[in-house]
């Protein structure tokens, strides 16, 4: 009994010690804080919204890709049996990143419809879409990297899907 | 992690091994495509060795053959194995990324984006449609 009474008699001084130090850094933090409050720096902060995923704009990207593909198509008939598998496949990532982020997909797919062809000729057209696609596989890679590792395996897929659609684009 | 790469390395000796076979019922300009396929696969090969041994775990050795999973018996049979060699190494490197991190899974990542394009070029040179799949590496 005595030494658990000694105990708390310690632990009490230990928790008194450490209030004083926190109302003593409360105290110091205090003045620049209640300055930049007036400032109205953090009013925003009230309610943050939602974090948005990290892999949002992989999700926009895909929508993106898919929408371009479909304005070529549309613009070159020609390169339609080898454009549309291209959009099948980003509309494909899309709707698995939009599961793995809980994002709700839009109810009308973006398409080519509202999205104006792109100048030129078949040969520009084709360039465009592999730049798009190069850059596509770079942010895909990067997600991969660094993601953890419940969503790595995907995210190599669409990342290896966009390095074959370059291929195919050549 | 490293039985995600020893998984690789097994996947890499026996996509060497297939290279034999299908080289010899190619034309020259596949059968060009085709030593080069198989160097890129021994250069995986070695890199996995080094980032194995590097692990301190034994890397598995080639084993004396391999059973191909259909005869190769000419060019249609060569190509349509060459197409599957790529998806079965690519699906094993694609294993390994969610147990990998850092180097280990960007080498995992260039390793399976490889098998995927030259997949694509197989299926193209044998004249197979689509020549892309939505998920390359993802099974079934």
């Amino acid at each position: 009994m005595r030494s658990r009474n000694a105990n708390d008699d310690a632990a009490g001084r230990a928790l008194s010690r450490r209030g004083v130090l926190r109302l003593a850094a409360g105290a110091t933090l205090g003045v620049p804080a209640a300055a930049l409050t007036g400032c109205g720096l953090f009013d925003r902060g009230e309610k943050p919204p939602p974090a948005p995923d990290p892999l949002a704009p992989l999700l926009a990207s895909a929508w993106e890709l898919a929408a371009r593909h479909d304005a070529a198509a549309a613009a070159h008939p020609d390169l339609s049996a080898r454009l549309t598998p291209l959009a099948e496949a980003h509309r494909a990532h899309a709707a698995e990143l939009a599961r793995i982020t809980g994002t709700t997909p839009p109810t009308t797919t973006p398409s080519g419809g509202t999205r104006s062809a792109e100048p030129g000729d078949a040969k520009t057209t084709l360039a465009g879409l592999r730049s798009a696609e190069r850059e596509g596989q770079a942010a895909a890679a990067e997600a991969c990297r660094t993601a953890p590792g419940a969503r790595a395996a995907l995210l190599g897929s669409i990342a290896a899907a966009r390095a074959t659609h370059v291929e195919v684009l050549k | 992690m490293s039985e995600g790469l020893s998984a690789a390395l097994a996947a890499e000796h026996a996509a060497i091994f297939a290279y034999g076979p299908i080289g010899v019922h190619l034309d020259a300009g596949a059968e060009k495509e085709a030593r080069a396929t198989e160097a890129a696969h021994r250069a995986r090969r070695d890199e996995l060795v080094l980032a194995l041994a590097g692990d301190q775990a034994t890397p598995p050795p080639a084993e004396p053959g391999y059973a191909l999973p259909f005869p190769v018996t000419d060019r249609a049979s060569a190509l349509r194995l060459a197409v599957t060699i790529e998806e079965r190494t690519g699906a094993v490197w694609r294993a390994a990324l969610p147990v990998t991190t850092g180097a280990q899974r960007a080498q995992s990542l260039d390793a399976l984006t490889d098998c995927a394009v030259r997949a694509t070029r197989w299926r193209r040179i044998a004249g197979v449609v689509p020549t892309t799949v939505p998920f390359p590496g993802r099974p079934g």
